[in-house]
């Protein structure tokens, strides 16, 4: 019996000892080799779609996955400017319809064929026609290989974001030797910094990068091994930052930002989207009281941003009343205390409109953010207003929305650069203007942006920024505070133009 | 026997096909618009359409559903909407860590069960009130609670195991333990409550038995007669519990594979719920129903190997 217990208490240490040894070992970052760390473990909260450019390339929180394997043919500095990348340099014609790229000569993919011009009108041509979420920003362009270095890309009209989205998910180029491959969705052949190594990785889960020995911009990459887990779960996120089992964590919550302090990690930030209501029937076609801009204008005084902003986001963010974000050139401190927080008012402003006694607005709403909605709905009921709330189902909620079902709804958008910003949330055809509100001074801004020279394009955004707030388009609350977490090991520089750190703008401290 | 387990093999194929249909058009009924939840908020109304076009979202449910079947019947259930994966790549991969986590914990849950069970029984007094009174305990506190002191206490604090992730046991054998021993322990708790609750139950029944106290005169050690002869009339009911339990916890994993980021079907069912990637919901679905069919059939076989008197009609 006594061997019996000692023999258990031996297997009990053995194995305890075997635990204690394997646990929490991935985040070293010494062992350099040539100068580099060796590890960089990552954390990312959504899974890579497809690697087929094709067929899902993405950026935002998903562009490291991306930029590992992937070269784009511009690159955004950790400042966010625009710099050289495959292309060298870069010029418009005289009317801004036709942009001239100067491509390296001494990049090879992956799978040893050679970067050309046709490769990179293969890329562009392949996103174009593909189902990626950002396909459409190239439709109507032409691309054509002038020689083995020179890509033109030809469009109708000036594109003010054209060089923006090819330092994103349209500017990526992929092997064409790989394009009839369906396995590229899982094993991409690219010329990036990175080579996935499929084998040890899980779809979805977990992805094992090696770096690329052959890589043309070697200085730029400060890891010889790569490692992104996806973890959707907050609570998974702050246990593996607890327990030193990454370097680097996007955080999803920011109410965990004290608990991830709390444990020694650093907190970059950025701004990039904003949360407040989108007032999308503005000509009152299902909501009649929208269509006067006193009753969106009472709405935008009823709400306590700051007090929003706390109760939301912990205080991680800056209220805003403006949509463009403060890296834009339209962006104007001054508007975000157009309406301030005053219900007393926004009551008289409602009664001018013709509603003395307050009116009912339909509202979309979702479980998963029902505090928001709680709060939302109670700020109105102090103006006079009825919140009605309709839950279409957490898988309806954007196609109702787009639809469009609902006169006005709760929204986190994205502040993209002006153009995309524009198009998005703002002209005629933008994905969030669904009922395709037309407003002739807004349509005459955009032309001018668009059309105009540089210094005509930023006094219309201005004037547009200042437009949109004084008619009350939409009734921002803040702009939420992007997080992301570093370890004692790693130094981040966070660029202020993107949901994910640049997998460049990582670097050991020692 | 043969014919037994043919017959329970040709219901199983039927029920797997019901199960699939029901499955597919309950995807259907409660997905929204598919392509959009695939591609997001930033996709244009056009590349959404573009998409539905590609996946065949415009054809007639039942015609999507019998392209899907006769698809599924050659051995090929298409690729993730989402990832591009081969879903019997993505399924298989997972199954093998979802089941050396349920596994695992059936396992030990059994082994302890068993071991707790006939000591409550046997002894009573203290023992017996300790042991359901953790039993209560057991079935009171939720698995994902206990997951999360787990990995407070053992992964954060005493850095004994991993908090995150899974390690391959062909990578490593310190590495897969470290990574698999949390997520069992929380998967196994509530297990062992129910598990060792049936068999003290069985175990005190059939001790009272009359063929019980006829081994009892016959001379035959108190040991001979509960591990050779109680036991084997206690096991049926055990093992029902644990079967059932074993399903339990393949829906158990979906909330520990969450808590601990650990790739398998859990992890993915939800994932892929969530995206709307049918293809792969629908491998689970499959896998799933297979599974259980099989640990059922297993089940029958091993009760009636432990029994004689039960009878396989």
């Amino acid at each position: 019996m006594m061997f019996r217990w000692k023999a258990t208490a031996a297997v009990a240490v053995v194995a305890a000892l075997a635990l204690t040894g394997c646990a929490g070992g991935e985040t070293e970052t010494t062992g350099s080799d040539g100068g580099r760390a060796d590890r960089l473990t990552l954390i990312s909260i959504a899974a890579p779609t497809s690697y087929d450019i094709g067929a899902g390339a993405e950026w935002g929180n998903r562009s490291e996955f991306f930029e590992a394997v992937f070269d784009t043919l511009l690159r955004k500095d950790a400042s966010g400017e625009i710099q050289p990348n495959l292309a060298t340099e870069w010029s418009y014609n005289d009317d801004n319809t036709v942009l001239t790229l100067t491509l390296r000569d001494d990049v090879t993919f992956t799978d040893d064929t050679k970067l050309d011009a046709e490769a990179v009108v293969g890329s562009l041509e392949r996103f174009r026609d593909g189902t990626s979420p950002q396909a459409a920003t190239l439709a109507g362009k032409e691309f054509a290989a002038t020689d083995a270095t020179t890509v033109t890309i030809t469009q109708d009209a000036p594109d003010p974001s054209l060089e923006n989205l090819l330092s994103i998910a349209p500017g990526l180029v992929q092997a064409p030797s790989s394009f009839d491959d369906e396995n590229s969705a899982t094993t991409p052949v690219g010329s990036g910094p990175y080579i996935l190594d499929s084998a040890s990785s899980v779809t979805g889960t977990t992805y094992n990068y090696t770096a690329n020995p052959d890589y043309w911009n070697a200085d730029a990459v400060k890891y010889e091994n790569l490692t992104i887990n996806v973890m959707e779960d907050t609570t998974a996120i702050v246990n593996a930052i607890k327990a030193g089992e990454a370097n680097g964590a996007k955080i999803a919550d920011n109410n965990t930002i004290a608990e991830v302090e709390g444990a020694g990690w650093t907190i970059e930030s950025n701004e990039l989207d904003f949360q407040g209501l989108l007032l999308l029937d503005r000509a009152g076609t299902m909501a009649p009281e929208l269509a006067d801009v006193k009753v969106r204008q009472a709405i935008n005084m009823a709400f306590d941003r700051e007090a929003l902003l706390q109760s939301l986001q912990s205080g991680y963010g800056t209220v805003t009343e403006q949509v463009f974000p403060e890296t834009s050139v339209a962006y104007d401190e001054a508007l975000d205390s157009t309406y301030g927080y005053d219900p007393d008012a926004a009551k008289p402003r409602l009664a001018d409109a013709g509603y003395p006694d307050g009116c009912t607005l339909n509202i979309m709403a979702t479980a998963a953010f029902q505090t928001t909605f709680d709060l939302v709905a109670q700020q109105l009921a102090d103006i006079g207003i009825t919140v009605k709330y309709t839950d279409p189902g957490a898988s309806n909620f954007i196609t109702d929305m787009l639809a469009p079902k609902y006169p006005a709804t709760w929204m986190a958008l994205e502040q993209n650069p002006d153009w995309q910003l524009i198009n998005f949330m703002v002209g005629p055809a933008a994905t969030f203007n669904p009922f395709k509100y037309q407003d002739d001074t807004v349509d005459g801004l955009i032309e001018t942006v668009q059309f105009g020279t540089e210094d005509e394009a930023t006094a219309a955004l201005k004037e547009l920024n200042a437009y949109l707030v004084d008619q009350a388009w939409f009734a921002p609350f803040f702009r939420v505070q992007g997080s992301f977490a570093v370890d004692a090991n790693t130094e981040l520089a966070f660029w202020p133009t993107n949901a994910y750190p640049s997998i460049f703008d990582f670097s050991p401290k020692n | 026997m043969l014919s037994f387990i043919l017959r329970r093999l040709i219901s199983g194929v039927v029920l797997v096909a019901v199960i699939s249909f029901l499955a597919f058009v309950l995807l259907y009924m409660g997905g929204g618009n598919i392509a959009r939840r695939i591609l997001g908020e930033n996709a244009t109304a056009e590349t959404v359409a573009k998409k539905t076009e590609e996946l065949g979202l415009n054809r007639p449910l039942l015609a999507q559903y019998g392209d899907w079947l006769i698809s599924a019947l050659t051995g090929n259930l298409g690729r993730s909407w989402f990832t591009g994966e081969l879903v019997s790549v993505s399924v298989s991969g997972r199954l093998v860590v979802t089941l050396s986590l349920v596994i695992g914990a059936t396992l030990i849950s059994a082994i302890i069960a068993v071991v707790i069970g006939v000591l409550a029984a046997r002894r009573g007094g203290a023992v017996d009130g300790t042991v359901q009174f953790l039993s209560l305990v057991g079935f009171a506190v939720p698995g994902f609670l206990i997951a999360l002191i787990l990995v407070l206490v053992f992964a954060i604090n005493l850095h004994w195991a991993k908090a995150t992730g899974y390690v391959p046991i062909t990578t490593s054998f310190s590495g897969w333990l470290s990574s698999v021993t949390l997520p069992i322990i929380a998967l196994s708790i509530g297990a062992i409550a129910s598990v060792a609750v049936q068999v003290r139950g069985s175990v005190i029944d059939a001790t009272s038995r009359d063929y019980v106290r006829t081994l009892r005169s016959r001379g035959l050690s108190e040991g001979s007669v509960v591990y050779k002869h109680v036991l084997r009339n206690a096991g049926g009911p055990a093992l029902a519990v644990l079967a059932l339990q074993f399903v339990g916890l393949l829906g158990g994993a979906v909330v520990v594979e969450q808590i601990f980021a650990i790739p398998g079907m859990g992890q993915l069912s939800v994932r892929s719920t969530v995206a709307g990637d049918i293809p792969v919901v629908m491998g689970l679905v499959i896998t799933f129903a297979i599974l259980v069919i099989i640990v059922n059939l297993l089940i029958d076989l091993a009760q009636a190997a432990l029994n004689p008197k039960v009878r396989l009609s």
